[in-house]
């Protein structure tokens, strides 16, 4: 059974690429959400094997859907990838107090971003 | 001015790859944009998470004055840049017969990084209708690079109809001498 990929972003486009990207250039499974409290709700149910999350969304912003998930015992081991326009270093570390294992910047370099998964999930 | 580079529109496609998906992504995003303002959000995403700019001024030409006035803007007020007279004239006649500008990072004397700029023209019925000014760069994205200027060519032709819905058709034409920024 193939892996599955959360993939959470408030912005149609940024979904619609990085599903292409995990479904055209990869061997797992892509479900989405558009905002963080969605993104725990669908991290529960679906038990992804990793989550690629922005953090700027409304509702609930990543670095709290990345803590929730990690007080979660259903979601707390699942790896989590932060995708965001900002670049600066307290922001990122922010992310990493958040519990993120890892931490990427927009624009989204497609093959960088398949090396990435690969790196968590094999090929 | 030093650094800057004017491109065709006709720019060569690099070939099959990443950058088809976000090709392929954009165009669908724009052509599937429910009305004028879901356009708006699609071209501030596909600048924000494709070019990696957060600082955005789209500029219509007004039939009344022959100029271009402020239609949207993201991140910058639009109306206190003077951002199409930093073109200057000749860029300004090469944009609206259809080629994209450039404007490559350059020093000023006074060692201050000049911003990068992007002037991308919006194009119907081989038309200049608008152009869209790119500014800064989000620190993370060095510069402009070739797939960048395949992105710019698919917006140069494909966003006008769903920016400016079917008011695109009687939009003037206004080319050569005459148009100021």
């Amino acid at each position: 059974m193939s892996k599955k990929i959360l993939v959470v972003d408030d912005s149609k486009t940024a979904l619609m690429m990085e599903r292409e990207i995990v479904e055209r250039r990869t061997t797992y499974q892509c479900v989405t959400a558009s905002d963080g409290q969605e993104a725990v709700e669908k991290a529960q149910q679906e038990r992804p094997d990793l989550v690629l999350m922005d953090v700027v969304m409304p509702r609930m912003n990543g670095f709290e859907a990345c803590k929730r998930m990690r007080q979660q015992p259903g979601t707390r081991e699942i790896p989590i990838v932060l995708v965001t326009t900002r670049g600066e270093e307290s922001y990122m570390e922010a992310g990493f107090r958040s519990g993120c294992n890892d931490y990427i910047t927009k624009p989204v370099d497609g093959a960088e971003l398949v090396a990435l998964l690969h790196s968590y999930l094999g090929e | 001015m030093n650094g800057d580079k004017h491109i065709a529109s006709g720019t060569k496609s690099s070939g099959a790859g990443m950058n088809d998906l976000r090709l392929e992504a954009a165009r669908k995003r724009l052509s599937e944009s429910r009305n004028q303002e879901d356009a708006i959000e699609a071209l501030r995403e596909i600048v924000a998470n494709f070019l990696g700019s957060e600082e955005i001024g789209l500029f219509k030409v007004e039939r009344r004055t022959a100029t271009f006035q402020v239609y949207w803007s993201f991140g910058i007020d639009a109306e206190n840049y003077d951002l199409l007279r930093a073109l200057g004239e000749a860029g300004l006649q090469r944009v609206m017969r259809g080629e994209c500008h450039v404007v490559l990072p350059s020093r000023e004397r006074s060692g201050t990084v000049v911003r990068v700029q992007a002037f991308i023209p919006i194009r119907f019925a081989n038309q200049t209708v608008a152009i869209l000014a790119i500014l800064r760069l989000l620190p993370q994205k060095v510069a402009f690079d070739r797939s960048d200027m395949e992105l710019f060519k698919l917006l140069s032709e494909e966003a006008a109809k769903p920016l400016f819905g079917s008011s695109v058709h009687s939009m003037p034409v206004l080319e050569g001498p005459g148009i100021r920024a």
